[in-house]
């Protein structure tokens, strides 16, 4: 039995900057990139889920 | 790649190259164990059993979801700069023992920032980044708050700056909470995107390293204000974070006192230090591993009680985490983010504030040192010696390039020790992302 727990919904690769700069977030010291949202994304999310 | 794990007796299978993560039975876990080449006893294993797993992973493979082949190229970095970590203040009220910027003066002489400099500062990013929309400043210490004024005045003309050209800034403040009033918390809450206040759990554990300048402890001073902060902040973003030493491998009972203090907002960081008292060496990796794992346990525990609460390196979003320039480049320290102290001095980030090899230019002179900002430019996850053989990569992005250069003296060597905790903590995020995924089915 293999069960698929999570998987990317859209692999991007823009690079648009619009998401926190990591070491701002909390840590200041180790930093985890994936621990972040990608911002553009949610934000694309949340207008569809209002419509 | 693929990283197969167990974890209390689950067991979870992550694709490196898709960034999925799968969860399966022991002996699904066994079989491609063995077929990873470590030494698996598969006699129990039955060979309908092994027909089914292979079908199985057939079927993932054909969906994208397994031994997927990895990126190994990405585009080009941006230049823009989007953010800049403002050393409002280089000096502090505190003493804190383990204070990786001296005691607040950074090596150097105890001074404020301008309002002058902090404004070319702003102009500097402005200029400076592109099509970026979206710009960012950390107001940084020592303690920011013995700078107040200039932070005020800082942030009402980087927003009118911004609005002239259709941009847009978001403010964090870093604090030791002792200046924290009713005044400061409503400008905070009107202003700051993001507010980390420095606490480190129990009162023993944060005197014995947070010493106030006459060398006593500060817990009491300033519990109370950051529990008034929390109170009055209501949904906005911040962070209660903590540093842990070798003094409190226990730091799980910290982030837990935390959460028990009413904070729900907490991150708890291993401390970078030479103090040997305080330092955090390879005989504590056993026991902060346990820690990590008692915090895991009593996080879901937690969750399962409605009394959850948000750990910083519990997070993890498989589903719509960051693009793939993100996750190659991590912070962009150097090239896309800098530290600027009193003086107007530029650095990669506040980590290398102060060392002369890397002052990359001057806020003042509107100019980077290339060649520096070309050696940060121009490494990345896949420039980091080690990250391919590590399932983590792709969230990780090759560990903090202060920490690289500190430890190993190159911002590509990764740092193993915190590459340890990293790999931990990620597991530990995975396993829960994977629990609340089934207790909501």
């Amino acid at each position: 039995m293999i069960k698929t727990i999570a998987k990317p919904v859209k692999r991007c690769v823009t690079g648009c900057g619009e998401c926190r700069s990591t070491c701002q977030s909390a840590c200041k010291t180790s930093c985890t990139v994936g621990n972040q949202s990608c911002e553009r994304v949610t934000r694309e999310e949340k207008i569809e889920k209002r419509k | 790649m693929i990283h197969i794990f167990s974890y209390r007796d689950n067991h979870y299978i992550y694709d490196t190259g898709s960034g999925a993560l799968h969860m399966t039975d022991r002996e699904t876990a066994d079989y491609l164990r063995s077929k990873e080449g470590e030494e698996v006893d598969l006699s129990a294993i039955s060979p309908e059993k092994i027909r089914e797993i292979e079908s199985d992973v057939e079927s993932l493979v054909r969906e994208g979801l397994l031994y997927r082949e990895e990126v190994t190229t990405y585009p080009p970095k941006s230049t823009e700069i989007k953010a800049l970590c403002l050393h409002i203040c280089h000096d502090c009220n505190l003493r804190c023992r383990y204070c990786f910027a001296d005691e607040g003066a950074y090596h150097s002489v105890r001074e404020k920032m301008s309002a002058e400099t902090a404004k070319a500062a702003i102009d500097f990013l402005i200029e400076n980044s592109g099509n970026r929309k979206v710009l960012e400043v950390d107001f940084f210490g020592g303690e920011p708050l013995m700078n107040l004024d200039v932070i005020k005045e800082t942030v009402r003309y980087a927003k009118a700056e911004a609005a002239k050209r259709g941009k847009r800034f978001l403010f964090t403040t870093t604090t030791n909470a002792l200046l924290l009033d009713e005044e400061t918390i409503r400008f905070f809450n009107e202003e700051m995107e993001n507010v980390v206040l420095s606490l480190d759990g129990r009162k023993e554990v944060h005197d014995a390293v947070r010493k106030t300048v006459n060398g006593k402890g500060s817990f009491d001073a300033v519990i109370g204000k950051v529990k008034q902060f929390v109170q009055l902040r209501g949904d906005k973003h911040f962070y209660v974070r903590g540093t842990f030493t070798a003094k409190n491998l226990d730091f799980d009972r910290d982030v837990l006192f935390l959460a028990d203090s009413g904070f729900d907002s907490i991150s708890m960081e291993p401390v970078v230090t030479d103090l040997s008292d305080l330092q955090i060496r390879e005989e504590h990796l056993p026991a902060i591993k346990e820690g990590y794992d008692r915090l895991c346990d009593a996080y879901l525990e937690r969750y399962a009680a409605g009394k959850g609460f948000n750990f910083f390196h519990f997070n993890i979003d498989l589903e719509g985490g960051p693009c793939l320039s993100k996750r190659v480049s991590a912070c962009g320290a150097g090239n896309e983010y800098f530290s600027v102290t009193p003086n107007g001095d530029i650095y990669p980030c506040h980590q290398f504030a102060g060392d002369p090899a890397f002052r990359m230019g001057s806020v003042f002179e509107k100019k980077i040192d290339g060649s520096l900002r070309a050696q940060f430019r121009d490494s990345c996850l896949f420039t980091r010696k080690g990250c391919e053989h590590c399932f983590a990569k792709f969230i990780c992005s090759g560990g903090c390039n202060a920490n690289n250069y500190h430890y190993n003296g190159d911002i590509n060597v990764p740092y193993a020790m915190t590459c340890e905790m990293m790999k931990k903590r990620i597991e530990c995020a995975m396993h829960i992302l994977a629990q609340k995924k089934l207790a909501k089915e």
